[in-house]
């Protein structure tokens, strides 16, 4: 797809040096509270549901926080503002996505997802498919499909994380690398998704700060959005228009991507459990849409606004697009607000980092076991295993060469949405839908993207302008579970537990 | 297996608003580049596919089923983000130095932001909240699952099975009816 333009800014990139005794300051103080955190979780942490789903314990205020916060990785912060600040409003197209994902999640899975896990014990995204579907075999193909998309994005977050940290504290990368996820892979082995949780309404709370601060210094330091249009408009008019400088195709294509995708999003959906009472769901969707709103603030504000002051000689031209968030923070704005958007960055990446090594474990040592028709004795003992492995392998991978991690992480998205949206979230809402539908689907997700993006690494094939991978196999992952499902549609009553049927009617 | 009519209509959206966005993809791979028309197809189909999806999700089923007032909120929603599309693409691009603002952007640009960005994210929430008792989750559906996943657990002990769900490894083909509790 062509996000990771700016996607793995955070990645390639080089952070310019922020080890200043403020930016150090604020960082140590921000790794003391998250171990606090995580020492007080690990002490309540005593069964596998407490580890994957916290014990379905979490109250609204805690689950909203911390699903904005995982919803929201280092690409707001470095990579978007950056890609604003290339290609224009196009990239905006990436986040505005948001006015409507929440409340599609809430209504398409929120409810469901929530009440299966009241009927029965699951755990996972996995879980849900294989239960819609009475097939242990679909439950496995979905579980491999996310290992892979895992994979990825484990490996860009443990280099994002390194990156962020070498700059506040100057260790190099590769220690960097090791220091963030060693916090990260703390946090998750003892407390789990419970540490998670509550690290993650820290790390939104903090995201969300630092964004409304830097969003209100751009709009006071460049007079007004007005005043800061009408500068841009006098140098490089294109860059306000609807579509930025991206052909509309494109633009849409990230449009129907992002929106769409999100409900196939484990890192979000996968929350929709852990919420302890579900007649909270009620609030859910209005506070998350509010915190991503704020979170997001960020993201257009230094995209437009250095674009100004770039175009109005305040600002020196940037070396590269990605820059655009470190220059405005190390050479404009007060040094307190960038050690805390520093801060706030690296949040970003351990907290998505955190929540991938979670789903992760339980793929690897409840959904694969259930897929084999095994069912592993000590769970927790071996979810805590799995988390430390699974960190392990995403930090040695980190350290391969840029340009192969930041292609591991292009396909995360794509490929969880190709390969769960139609099964998940048509499957769960539509009785037609039949287990070899939701198979054929899956496979094609997962096969569809892997070959197409391989292609395209290896420069083997190109994509018409505004065309993406991600876009061609969700499509393609869509067409299939409907003519697989109209064709098998005979089996379609065999699909479905009475027990799942109700939570379908409801 | 028989739906009620409005997830039927909202399925039979889907499908065509994917085929839609299906067909734009396909037109780019025309030699001479992507006609006018695909990007037109995307600015269409997106917004019906995801008005789609939700009014499926929404959608309760036996008597009473449907959207009931969600019908509104589900119709603006489509309506915002397709005139907010089709507006980017008609209006002539005449952003300049001189261009009048709209809330501090230029039209086009203010069209998509605060229409396609904040109108829904401020009417979809309230109208989620607003019918969530009517229309999504009530004390008593959940009692009725927990009625349900305790005859179900009942059962289970009962066939000495150990598992939340048949994990022989093999998919279960008994026809679900046949294990109705």
């Amino acid at each position: 797809m062509n996000l990771p333009a700016g996607f793995h800014a955070l990645l390639q990139a080089s952070l310019p040096s922020a080890a200043q005794p403020a930016v150090i300051a604020v960082g140590a103080v921000y790794f003391a509270v998250v171990i606090g955190i995580s020492v007080w979780a690990a002490r309540k942490t005593r069964t596998a549901a407490d580890f994957f789903v916290a014990g379905k314990g979490i109250g609204l205020v805690a689950l909203t926080v911390a699903s904005v916060s995982v919803s929201v990785s280092g690409f707001a912060f470095i990579g978007g503002p950056g890609l604003i600040y290339a290609v224009g409003l196009g990239a905006m197209f990436i986040v505005l996505p948001a006015s409507v994902t929440n409340v599609m999640g809430a209504w398409v899975l929120a409810k469901r997802l929530r009440l299966l896990g009241e009927a029965r014990a699951l755990m996972t995204i996995p879980d849900a498919i294989g239960a819609r579907y009475r097939s242990p075999a679909a439950q496995g193909l979905a579980g491999v499909a996310m290992l892979f998309g895992i994979v990825g994005y484990m490996a860009t977050n443990a280099l994002a994380m390194g990156v962020v940290i070498n700059s506040i504290f100057n260790v190099g990368l590769g220690w960097g690398i090791w220091i963030g996820m060693g916090i990260t892979l703390a946090y998750s082995a003892s407390g789990g998704i419970l540490a998670g949780i509550y690290n993650d309404v820290f790390q939104g709370t903090l995201m969300a700060i630092a964004s409304v601060l830097v969003f209100l210094f751009v709009l006071d330091f460049g007079g007004g959005l007005g005043a800061i249009s009408q500068t841009i408009l006098a140098a490089d008019p294109a860059f306000l228009g609807p579509w930025g400088k991206m052909t509309p195709l494109a633009a849409l294509s990230f449009f129907f991507v992002f929106s769409m995708g999100s409900l196939g999003q484990p890192q979000a959906v996968h929350k929709y459990y852990m919420l302890r009472d579900p007649l909270q769901l009620k609030w859910y969707p209005l506070l998350k849409t509010l915190g991503l709103i704020l979170v997001l603030l960020l993201y257009f504000g230094v995209g437009v606004g250095v674009k100004a002051f770039v175009e109005g000689g305040r600002m020196a031209p940037l070396v590269s697009p990605d820059q655009a968030t470190p220059s405005l923070l190390l050479n404009v704005t007060p040094i307190v607000l960038a050690a805390l958007v520093f801060s706030g960055i690296a949040a970003a990446t351990m907290s998505a980092a955190n929540s991938f090594i979670n789903i992760g474990a339980a793929v690897v040592m409840h959904d694969l076991p259930i897929a084999f028709g095994r069912r592993l004795r000590n769970e927790l003992a071996w979810g805590r295993a799995v988390t430390v492995l699974i960190a392990v392998a995403a930090a040695i991978t980190a350290q391969m060469s840029g340009s192969m991690v930041a292609f591991l992480g292009i396909f995360g998205w794509g490929l969880f949405a190709s390969t769960l949206v139609p099964a998940l979230a048509v499957g769960l809402n539509w009785q037609g839908a039949t287990r070899a539908g939701a198979i054929m689907s899956i496979a094609t997700g997962l096969i569809v993207t892997l070959a197409l993006e391989i292609a395209a690494y290896n420069k083997a094939f190109t994509f018409p302008a505004g065309v993406t991978a991600s876009a061609v196999a969700l499509v393609l992952s869509f067409l299939v579970f409907f003519v697989v499902s109209w064709l098998t549609r005979r089996t379609a009553a065999a699909s479905i537990d009475p027990d799942v049927r109700l939570v379908m009617e409801l | 297996m028989k739906e009620d009519l409005t997830r039927r209509l909202a399925l039979s959206a889907l499908i065509v608003s994917i085929t839609a966005i299906a067909v734009a993809y396909a037109s780019a791979f025309c030699a001479s580049g992507p006609p006018t028309w695909a990007a037109w197809l995307l600015a269409l189909g997106i917004p019906l596919s995801l008005g789609a999806i939700m009014i499926l999700g929404a959608a309760r089923g036996g008597k009473g089923g449907g959207v009931g007032s969600l019908k509104l909120p589900f119709a603006f929603v489509i309506v915002v983000l397709a005139a907010g599309f089709c507006a980017a693409l008609l209006l002539p691009a005449t952003e300049s130095a001189t261009s009048g603002l709209w809330l501090g952007l230029p039209a086009r640009a203010a069209i998509v932001i605060y229409g396609v960005g904040l109108l829904p994210a401020i009417v979809l929430p309230v109208a989620y909240a607003l019918t969530f008792e009517t229309q999504t989750l009530t004390a008593q559906d959940i009692e009725r699952v927990r009625v349900f996943a305790r005859a179900r657990e009942i059962e289970q002990r009962e066939l000495g099975e150990r598992m939340p769900l048949d994990q022989s490894g093999r998919d279960d083909d008994t026809h679900a009816g046949d294990r109705q509790s």
